[in-house]
C-alpha cells in the first residue's frame, strides 16, 4: 500500500492518521495520504465509504456538522488546519469547494463571481476579475452578453461551470469537487473534465467520483477508499491513476475498478 | 410474457399473484375511488360552510352598516350657515332693515341710489316710484315665477293645528272660507296662486280636521261664514300679512261676525307665537324649521301645514336708477353684502355708496332671499364666522366652559371677560384651567363643537340595509307618518367624514380617526419592536445555536408561548411597561411630558410593546421555518467561497428567507390589529378625542373602539361599531397589500 506519492516533488495538501468521527460513530479512519499540487487527484470507492467525508476534511466544511469531530492533521503548507487558532474562513479561501448540485447564488451571474471577491476584500478590478473568472471556467463567451441576468437563467451545466468560475475567482490554491458532473448529462459531463483539465495548469483538484471511467480518463491520481466491518471508510490503495487502473497492488481494488463490487 | 400481443386476455386472467383478479380488479378501484369520493364531499362541505359563515359575517355587518336612517337635527346646518350669510347682510355699510315692508318701500323710493327687496305686493302698490330689476334678465310674473325661471319664488304658509281648527269655529271657517276663494282674490294683492295639486293637499288637510263632515278626500266643499262668532288671532310674516288682511276683510264682507287680530310681526316670531299658544294661526313666508316643529310639538301643537300663494319676491331700485336694470346672481350677492358702491360691482356703475333697505333678522322674507341668493354651507365657514355662530346658539354659561377646556383665540376671548380669565389663570397649575396653557382650538374642533352643541343631529330611527331595499316605499311612508319633521335620507355609516371625524359621545358625529391614528401608531411600534427582535431571534437559533440543552429549552419556550392567551400578555404589559417601566413608558425619562398624570405609563408605547411581546413568538417560529427553508448547499456555497458565517447569512441565506418571513410577519402584525384584550388590561383610553401625538400619547384602537360601542345601548353605537369593522377590514387588507406588494417586490427567483 503506497500513500505517498513525489511526481514533481510539491504536496499541496497531505492528511497524517487523519480519524473523523460524526458523533460516537467513526467514519473515517488513519487516512494517510499527499496529494502533489498542480495534478488532478481522485477520490474513488463505493457508497458510503467515505469519500465525501475525506474531501470536506481539507476545507473543514465537516465543522458545519455539529457533530463531527477531526482527529490526525491535515497539513497544508506545513500547519495543521485543524489547529486552535487556525480560522476556518481562511482555509476555505485557499481550498475552495464545488459541489455535487450546481448551487448558484440567486443573483445575477455577476454577483455570483463577484461575491466571494468582495467580501473577502479583494481590491483590484472587480469587472476584470469577473472576466478571467468567467473565462477560465470556458463560460464567458456564453454569458458575456447577459451578466446581470440570474444564475438560475443558465442550464445545469453553466450553472456548475458557474460555479466553478465563483471559485476561481477568490484565486484559491486548491479546488475540491464533491461529485462534480454527478448532476449533469453526458455532454456537460465532458466538458466539466475538459475545463478540469485545463485548470490543472494553475489549481491542484481534488475530485470524488462516482464514475470509475471519470477518474481513469481525467485524473493523474487515484485513491481508493473501502469500507471496513465497522463501517469506517478506511485508504485501500493510493497510486498513479495509470498504475492504479491497469496494475493494481490490491485484490480489493482489482475487483472494484473491474465492477465485481461496489 | 413475450407473446402478450397474441394472447391479451392472458394479462386479466393470470395465475393467483395475491392480487384480485378480472372484474374484482374494476370492484376494488371502485371501492378505491368512491372512499376518496366522500372525503371529497368532506371537504368541499367544509369549505362552503367556512364561506357561508364568512359571507354571512360580512352581510350582517354590511346590513347594519348601511341603511336609511330618520336624522332630526336640533338646528338646521344649512339654516346655521345662512344666518351668518344673514349677519353679512344685516351688518353691511348703509343698510337699513324693518320688519314693515312699507317703510323699505318708502326708503328706496326716496334715495336715489337706494335698493331692497320686499314681497312683491309691496312693489304692485308702488310701482310708479320704483323700478324692478330682473335677475339673470328674467323679471317676476306668474310664467317665470312656476317655471322656475325667477329664482327668487317662494310659497306662502298658514299653520294650525287640527284641534285648534275642531275647537275655535271661527278659524276653522276662515281657514275654510280661505282655501275655498284665494286662488281667485289673490292676485288683487299682487301675489301669484297656488298650484291645483298644492291647494288639493292644504285642503285635505283642512277636511281631516274635519272628519265630522264625512268629506272624502278630494271633495271640497265651501261653509257660508255668515253669522259665524268667534275671535282668532293670526301672527307672523308681513310678506303673508297683505293677503291674509285681504281674505279677512273678504271672511267679514261674507259674514263673518267675530273679532279677529291680523299681526306682521315676521314668521319667525310668528311661528314662535303660535307654538306659544298666543296665536291660532302663524303666517310664514318659509317653511316651519325643525327646531321650531320640536317646540311645538313639545307644548302640544302638532303644526299642519296650509299652502296658500306663492310669492315673488322683488328687487327693486329707485324709479330716476337708469344703470340697475338687470342683476346676475353673483352681483346679486355682492350687492348687497361686500360691494360699498356701485362701482365695485360693475365698473360701469357710478362710483355712489349703496343704500340698501332690507328686512330685519326676524323676517322670513330676509331667511328666504339667504338660501335663495347665497350658496352657504357650514363647511365652508371660516374659524371665526364658525366662533360667532356658536357664541350666539349656545349659553354663555356653556360658552364659558368650553373656553376654559381650551381658548377659541390666540388674542381674544369669546365667552369670559378678560379680567376674570387673568384672575382665573393666575392660580396655581393644579388648580387652573386647561384653557390657560392648551393650545387654542382649530377650526375643526369648533366645527365639531357646533355639531355636537347646536346642530345637535339624531338619528331617531335606523333601518338595516335589508330592508332599506326591499321596504322603500314602507320606511318612506313610516318617516313621514311618524317623523315629519325629520330627514329621511339614505346613510353610509361608513363615510369620509366617519373616517376622518375624532371621537365623540354622539354616534351620529363620531369617527375614528382618532383609533385609526392610535391603531397605526401602536402597529408601527410592534412591528419596529417585535421584527428585528423576531427575526434576530430566529437566526440564532437556527443559524448559530448549538443543539443544546439550553436552547432546545429556549425552542420549547418559543413553542408555548405562542399558544399563551393573549390576556396574559396584557397583564405582563401591564406589570412591565405599565407599572415597573413607567418612567420609560410615560416619557418622564425623556422630559417628553410636562404632565405624567395624564397616561402614566398607558400610553402608545406600551401597547405597542406588549402586543410586540405577543406576537414575537409566531414570528420567531415563522422566520425559522422560512429559515430552515433556504437550501443548506447556500449556506455551504457562501461557506466554501471563503465567507464568513454571518456574511453568508446576511447575504445569502435572509434575502431567500425574507418573502416567507414577511408572510409570517404580516400574519402576525394582522393578529396584532385584531388584539382587544391585552390591550384593555394595559389601559386602552375608553374615551379620547385628541389624536395621538407620539409613542407617549394615550391610546385607542380600533377593535377598541367596537369593542366600546358594541357594549353601548343605542342602536345607533350599532351602525357605527359595524362602520368600525368595515374600516378595521378595509385596513387590514391595505396593510396586507402592503406587506404582499413589498414581499414580491423583494423576493428572490431561485
Amino acid at each position: 500500500m503506497t500513500n505517498t506519492v513525489h511526481s514533481n516533488g510539491h504536496i499541496a495538501i497531505q492528511a497524517n492518521n487523519m480519524h473523523v468521527y460524526y458523533g460516537n460513530f467513526r467514519a473515517v479512519k488513519d487516512i494517510t495520504l499527499q496529494f502533489p499540487s498542480h495534478q488532478i487527484s481522485a477520490l474513488i470507492g463505493p457508497s458510503g465509504c467515505g469519500k465525501s467525508t475525506v474531501l470536506r476534511s481539507f476545507n473543514r466544511m465537516n465543522d458545519l456538522v455539529a457533530t463531527a469531530r477531526v482527529e490526525g492533521e491535515v497539513l497544508y503548507h506545513n500547519h495543521n488546519i485543524y489547529d486552535a487558532g487556525v480560522d476556518p474562513v481562511e482555509v476555505r479561501r485557499h481550498i475552495g469547494m464545488v459541489f455535487q448540485k450546481p448551487n448558484p447564488f440567486p443573483k445575477s451571474i455577476y454577483e455570483n463571481v463577484a461575491w466571494g471577491a468582495r467580501v473577502n476584500g479583494f481590491k483590484g478590478n472587480m469587472d476584470d476579475l469577473v472576466e478571467s473568472a468567467l473565462r477560465q471556467a470556458a463560460l464567458w463567451d456564453e454569458v458575456k452578453d447577459k451578466l446581470d441576468q440570474s444564475g438560475y437563467s443558465l442550464s445545469g451545466g453553466q450553472q456548475q461551470r458557474l460555479c466553478i468560475a465563483r471559485t476561481i475567482a477568490v484565486k484559491p490554491e486548491i479546488i475540491l469537487m464533491d461529485e462534480p458532473t454527478s448532476a449533469l448529462d453526458p455532454v456537460a459531463t465532458l466538458k466539466i473534465e475538459e475545463l478540469i483539465q485545463e485548470l490543472k495548469k494553475s489549481y491542484t483538484i481534488i475530485i470524488v467520483t462516482h464514475n470509475m471511467q471519470q477518474a481513469a480518463r481525467a485524473s493523474d491520481y487515484t485513491a481508493f477508499f473501502n469500507m471496513d466491518e465497522d463501517r469506517a471508510g478506511y485508504l485501500e490503495e493510493y497510486n498513479e491513476t495509470n498504475e492504479l487502473f491497469t496494475n493494481p497492488k490490491n485484490e480489493l481494488t482489482e475487483q472494484y475498478i473491474t465492477g465485481r463490487f461496489g | 410474457m413475450g407473446k402478450l400481443d397474441n394472447q391479451p386476455q392472458r394479462f386479466f386472467q393470470d395465475e393467483d399473484t395475491g392480487y384480485p383478479q378480472g372484474d374484482a380488479i374494476k370492484q376494488q378501484i371502485d371501492v378505491r375511488n368512491r372512499r376518496g369520493l366522500w372525503w371529497r364531499i368532506f371537504f368541499m362541505l367544509a369549505l362552503l360552510m367556512a364561506i357561508a359563515s364568512l359571507v354571512a359575517l360580512l352581510a350582517t355587518i354590511v346590513n347594519d352598516a348601511f341603511g336609511y336612517v330618520v336624522v332630526i337635527n336640533r338646528e338646521d346646518p344649512e339654516r346655521l350657515a345662512l344666518d351668518v350669510v344673514a349677519m353679512q347682510l344685516l351688518s353691511a355699510s348703509n343698510t337699513l332693515t324693518s320688519e314693515d315692508d312699507n317703510e323699505l318701500a318708502d326708503g328706496v323710493a326716496a334715495n336715489p341710489n337706494g335698493i331692497g327687496f320686499f314681497g312683491n305686493a309691496y312693489y304692485q302698490q308702488n310701482r310708479d316710484r320704483l323700478k324692478l330689476v330682473a335677475i339673470d334678465g328674467d323679471l317676476p310674473n306668474e310664467e317665470t315665477a312656476l317655471s322656475g325661471a325667477y329664482p327668487l319664488v317662494r310659497p306662502l304658509f298658514l299653520y294650525t293645528t287640527a284641534d285648534i281648527l275642531s275647537n275655535n269655529q271661527a278659524a276653522n271657517v276662515f281657514m275654510n272660507y280661505l282655501l275655498t276663494n284665494v286662488n281667485a282674490e289673490i292676485e288683487q294683492v299682487g301675489y301669484l296662486p297656488t298650484s291645483q295639486e298644492d291647494l288639493t293637499f292644504s285642503q285635505r288637510n283642512w277636511i281631516r280636521a274635519n272628519a265630522n263632515l264625512g268629506l272624502q278626500p278630494g271633495q271640497w266643499a265651501a261653509i257660508n261664514p255668515s253669522g259665524i262668532l268667534g275671535n282668532f288671532t293670526i301672527a307672523g310674516s308681513s310678506t303673508v300679512y297683505p293677503l291674509t288682511d285681504h281674505m279677512l276683510a273678504a271672511y267679514q264682507a261674507a259674514g263673518y261676525e267675530g273679532v279677529y287680530n291680523n299681526q306682521s310681526v315676521g314668521t319667525t316670531a310668528g311661528i314662535a307665537a303660535f307654538c306659544d299658544g298666543k296665536a291660532d294661526i302663524a303666517a310664514a313666508s318659509r317653511p316651519i324649521q325643525s327646531g321650531e316643529f320640536e317646540v311645538c310639538r313639545k307644548n302640544g301643537r302638532f303644526p299642519q301645514e296650509f299652502r296658500v300663494g306663492t310669492d315673488a319676491l322683488a328687487v327693486v331700485v329707485n324709479a330716476q336708477n337708469d344703470f340697475v336694470t338687470n342683476l346676475t346672481q353673483e352681483e346679486l350677492q355682492q350687492v348687497f353684502t361686500i360691494a360699498q358702491t356701485w362701482a365695485d360691482v360693475n365698473p360701469a356703475w357710478p362710483d355712489e355708496p349703496i343704500y340698501r333697505f332690507i328686512p330685519g333678522a326676524d323676517s322670513g322674507t330676509l331667511d328666504f332671499f339667504t338660501d335663495a341668493v347665497y350658496d352657504a354651507r357650514l363647511s365652508d365657514l371660516s374659524k371665526e364666522e364658525l366662533a360667532r355662530l356658536l357664541a350666539t346658539n349656545i349659553s354663555v354659561g356653556r360658552g364659558r366652559a368650553l373656553e376654559r377646556e381650551q381658548r377659541f383665540f390666540e388674542n381674544a376671548l369669546l365667552f369670559e371677560s378678560p379680567d376674570l380669565w387673568n384672575e382665573v389663570c393666575a392660580q396655581p397649575p393644579a388648580a387652573r384651567p386647561t384653557g390657560c396653557t392648551a393650545p387654542v382650538r382649530s377650526r375643526d374642533n369648533i366645527y365639531d363643537l357646533l355639531m355636537t352643541e347646536v346642530v345637535k343631529p339624531d338619528v331617531v330611527k335606523t333601518y338595516t340595509l335589508l330592508n332599506s331595499v326591499l321596504n322603500r316605499r314602507a320606511i318612506q311612508a313610516e318617516a313621514a307618518e311618524s317623523y315629519p319633521n325629520g330627514d329621511l335620507e339614505f346613510r353610509a355609516w361608513v363615510n369620509r367624514d366617519f373616517v376622518t371625524n375624532a371621537q365623540s359621545s354622539t354616534p351620529e358625529l363620531a369617527g375614528v380617526r382618532t383609533a385609526i391614528l392610535g391603531s397605526l401608531f401602536v402597529i408601527a411600534v410592534t412591528i419596529i419592536f417585535s421584527f428585528p427582535v423576531g427575526v434576530g431571534a430566529a437566526i440564532y437559533l437556527e443559524e448559530y445555536a448549538a443543539d443544546n440543552r439550553l436552547n432546545r429549552l429556549l425552542q420549547t419556550n418559543i413553542n408555548n408561548l405562542a399558544g399563551v392567551p393573549s390576556i396574559i400578555y396584557g397583564m405582563l404589559g401591564l406589570a412591565i411597561f405599565v407599572r415597573a417601566l413607567e418612567s420609560f413608558t410615560s416619557g418622564a425619562a425623556f422630559g417628553e411630558v410636562t404632565d405624567p398624570t395624564t397616561a402614566n405609563g398607558r400610553t402608545i408605547l406600551s401597547a405597542g410593546l406588549t402586543l410586540g411581546l405577543l406576537i414575537l413568538p409566531l414570528l420567531i417560529i415563522n422566520a425559522q421555518e422560512a429559515l430552515r427553508a433556504v437550501p443548506n448547499s447556500l449556506r455551504q456555497a457562501g461557506l466554501a467561497l471563503g465567507a464568513t458565517k454571518w456574511q453568508t447569512t446576511w447575504h445569502h441565506v435572509l434575502p431567500v428567507a425574507l418573502p416567507g418571513i414577511l408572510t409570517g410577519t404580516i400574519l402576525a402584525v394582522s393578529r396584532a390589529i385584531g388584539e382587544t384584550a391585552p390591550l384593555v388590561v394595559v389601559g386602552a383610553s375608553t374615551f379620547i378625542a385628541l389624536d395621538p401625538s407620539g409613542p407617549f400619547s394615550k391610546f385607542t384602537t380600533l377593535p377598541i373602539q367596537i369593542y366600546q360601542w358594541t357594549s353601548r345601548p343605542q342602536a345607533e353605537f350599532r351602525n357605527i361599531a359595524a362602520a368600525a369593522i368595515l374600516v378595521l377590514l378595509v385596513m387590514l387588507l391595505a396593510l396586507n397589500a402592503t406587506a404582499v406588494f413589498l414581499r414580491n417586490r423583494y423576493s428572490v427567483r431561485m
